[in-house]
């Protein structure tokens, strides 16, 4: 505190009352009369003049200096994002390619295989549909825009979150659609929708606002089934509470994006061999593939109109229990495809 | 009237003629104006007071920038430059409040 009041106390320099001390009078002078004085002041004042000046000048001139330096990082970022947009167009074109690959390599007239490619997600589908989008509360701060550190987490009610998205899929999926995307992305029966932080994440990938949701089944059908749905009572629920607001409309046609990091796990030769040897599923194989954990604990969106289970094509040594009649297996998840 | 001159060259100064400020200088800038700051209210306090003092003003105007920027030179040597920045900065500025305010007494009158 003390020093605080000595501070104010002594605002002024003391050489300026010493000074008028040693002269003898405390009111000799106002300014200096002399030349020699007046030039004194003068430099001074053109010094505090200088020295304000240039720092003023000095912080203006950082202004364009930092802005230059935000566009060149800004157009960097366009930069990365173009060339990973590219990249990720080639991984499909890839994907695509070895996907022909193994439609040929697989034998031919194993129809099944081919025929569950529409249903687990690994093919592209085009067909009638619904369509739904759903926009968090206006004013929660959305639409692309998200500080994923602001730190509010969802504790913002009027957000879209993880478990709200896992029912109204569910219950796409309860009410017959053959086929779910969210925001683009085509869910298999083992995408998992959780949430790290503020983002709602599909297998993995963060999800923007508004969450764009599309489902392939008989339209109109499809549509009054999911309305009268516990889902459809619940989105209802969300908008009349939280204002969280949802579009619902049947499509004439939808096409759905095949899904990516699915990859054809067993396959058996055409020949049969002599004996009944299963083929060893490869051990890497099992439960985390890039689909994502299929546990339930946070949340995975089960399918029930997928005729292909995969926990159960998983926990059984295909070839024991099939005949190896040269046919093939597709199933999600990580592996290796063996001719 | 020279007094008033000079104060016009210096700006006049600074705006034209531009000086490269050296990189290594440029972060005491900031501190160093506010010290000169304090120097001029100083010095417009003291010639109101009339105790004016043309050496005076000029040596402490010189002292307060350098020491000043010293201090901040030194904290940030140190690593903790910018608490040292806030600590003459508020010194700094307790003195120009308090000789503002009495120069706003001389001239006011309250």
């Amino acid at each position: 505190m003390s020093l605080l009041t000595n501070v104010m106390d002594h605002s002024l320099d003391e050489g300026y009352a010493e000074a008028a001390a040693a002269r003898g009078g405390e009111h000799d002078s106002r300014i200096p009369r002399t030349l020699r004085g007046l030039l004194t002041l003068g430099a001074g004042l053109a010094l505090v003049g200088a020295v304000v000046t240039v720092g003023a000048v000095n912080a203006h001139k950082a202004e364009p200096t930092l802005a230059k330096e935000r566009d060149a990082l800004i157009h960097r970022i366009n930069d990365s994002n173009g060339t990973a947009d590219h990249l990720q167009k080639e991984v499909q074109d890839l994907r695509r390619k070895v996907e022909d690959t193994q439609q040929q390599a697989l034998p031919s007239g194993d129809a099944g295989a081919a025929g569950l490619t529409d249903q687990v997600g690994l093919g592209e589908v085009t067909g009638p549909g619904v369509k739904l989008v759903l926009e968090d509360a206006a004013g929660t701060g959305s639409g692309g825009n998200v500080d994923p550190r602001a730190g509010q987490g969802f504790s913002n009610s009027g957000r879209l979150r993880d478990r709200d998205l896992q029912l109204v899929v569910n219950g796409l999926w309860g009410s017959g659609a053959e086929a779910v995307s969210i925001n683009g992305q085509r869910l298999t029966a083992l995408s998992a929708i959780r949430a790290a932080g503020e983002a709602v994440l599909v297998d993995n990938r963060p999800l923007v606002p508004p969450y764009n949701i599309q489902a392939i089944g008989d339209g109109p059908k499809l549509l009054s089934a999911f309305e009268n749905d516990m889902a459809g009572q619940y989105l209802r629920l969300l908008e009349e509470k939280y204002g969280i607001k949802s579009t619902l409309s049947a499509q004439k046609s939808l096409t759905l994006p095949a899904a990516v990091g699915v990859t054809l796990r067993t396959a058996q030769p055409v020949t049969p061999e002599p004996s009944p040897t299963p083929t060893p599923t490869p051990s890497g194989g099992s439960s985390t593939g890039p689909g994502g954990t299929p546990s339930g604990g946070s949340g995975t969106a089960e399918s029930p109109g997928a005729s292909v289970s995969p926990s159960v094509t998983r926990s059984v040594p295909t070839a024991k229990r099939r005949p190896t009649s040269g046919s093939a297996k597709t199933t999600t998840g990580t592996g290796a495809a063996r001719p | 009237m020279i007094a008033v001159l000079g104060l016009v060259i210096g700006v006049v100064v600074g705006l034209f003629v531009q000086p490269e400020v050296p990189d290594a200088v440029v972060p005491y800038l900031p501190i160093a104006v506010v010290a000169a700051l304090d120097a001029v209210f100083g010095g417009v306090r003291a010639m109101l007071d009339g105790i004016f003092n043309d050496k005076v003003f000029i040596v402490s105007f010189l002292s307060n920038v350098v020491v000043a920027a010293l201090i901040v030179f030194l904290g940030d040597q140190l690593g903790v430059g910018s608490q040292l920045s806030t600590g003459v900065v508020v010194v700094l500025g307790i003195r120009i409040f308090s000789n503002a305010a009495a120069i706003r007494r001389h001239v006011f009158r309250a």
